[in-house]
């Protein structure tokens, strides 16, 4: 892991953490439905304040906890058009097939780009600091995976325009 | 037949139903007295600060700080100030610092550390430099310190 990003993802680490503490919960509405309180938001007793960690006004993660679920939100950094098409063709492609990640919300929430629905069920079944991990590595690679892609799309984009301007040097 | 009935809320016309200023008590003080009670803390943290002395001066902004709705200016001026503080504080000096201060004080810290990462960009804030006080303080106050964020309701 890179050094700059560290404490970046020791903070998102350690507010997972904590906001992972989820109950069962009925819904206080309507008698026999059992909802995501986060989604739902009809009571506020039941949400918790919602933290921001951010490394600067491109990179920020959003954790909203309440009794039963938690939803976090990721923006990633996206520092030119490219990286803005690469992301959202990659956040796309990952959150139409979001039920193979269990954890994944269909859509992002306002402002940004990916987004995470973790609900009691979940923290449940499966061990609650592979859930953290996965977050914090999915964080890790999903920068990784854009430059990447970048990187070989430039590569691509040259070779193209060499062999296409061959044809006018003969 | 007109069904746009179904979609009034009727939970609002609910006599059980609970108010926001029912979650917190609300502050004593009232919003000018706040007010005034930052400038003072502002300037004894000048001096303090001019003493070196920053567990001094973090203990004198973290006591009762302003919450709740109507105190805006005086939460703009206590987060300045407090920022002034960690930005000037070395590395090197931040867990000496955050083991000095009583577990109140490491909560209403932490509070502040997040409301200045919510607002990238405002004043003189700096991702890294919250990161850095973040994770000393998580070191040492524990996650306990970030529940007790997330579950009490008297927003700084």
């Amino acid at each position: 892991m890179s050094n700059v990003l560290r404490p970046y993802l020791a903070a998102v680490r350690s507010t997972l953490t904590a906001a992972l503490t989820l109950e069962n919960f009925s819904s206080q509405v309507v008698e026999r439905h059992n909802k995501p309180e986060i989604e739902a938001g009809g009571s506020r007793e039941v949400l918790l304040n919602p933290l921001v960690i951010s490394r600067n006004e491109n990179e920020r993660v959003l954790i909203e906890p309440s009794v039963n679920s938690i939803r976090l939100s990721i923006k990633i950094k996206q520092a030119d058009e490219i990286e803005r098409i690469l992301c959202h063709k990659f956040t796309r492609f990952m959150m139409q097939r979001a039920e193979s990640f269990i954890v994944l919300r269909r859509k992002p929430v306002q402002g940004y780009d990916i987004s995470f629905l973790i609900t009691n069920t979940h923290s449940e079944t499966m061990l609650k600091h592979k859930i953290v991990d996965f977050i914090i590595q999915f964080m890790e690679e999903v920068d990784k995976e854009i430059s990447e892609m970048k990187l070989s799309l430039n590569a691509r984009a040259r070779i193209v325009a060499e062999s296409y301007l061959t044809a006018f040097n003969a | 037949m007109d069904v746009n009935f179904r979609k009034i809320d009727i939970d609002v016309y609910d006599e059980d139903i609970l108010h926001e200023t029912e979650l917190y008590d609300s502050d004593p003080r009232d919003p000018s007295q706040v007010l005034s009670d930052a400038r003072q803390k502002q300037v004894a943290v000048r001096t303090a600060l001019a003493r070196s002395d920053i567990v001094g001066a973090l203990s004198s902004i973290l006591d009762s700080p302003p919450y709740g709705p109507g105190v805006d200016e005086a939460k703009d001026l206590t987060l300045q100030t407090l920022l002034t503080i960690l930005n000037t504080t070395k590395a090197a000096e931040i867990p000496g610092v955050v083991k000095a201060l009583s577990q109140d004080e490491q909560d209403t810290l932490m509070k502040y550390l997040y409301k200045g990462m919510a607002m990238p960009g405002w004043g003189d804030i700096s991702g890294s430099v919250l990161l850095g006080w973040h994770e000393k303080l998580t070191e040492i106050a524990g996650t306990g310190c970030i529940v007790r964020v997330m579950t009490d309701r008297r927003l700084v």
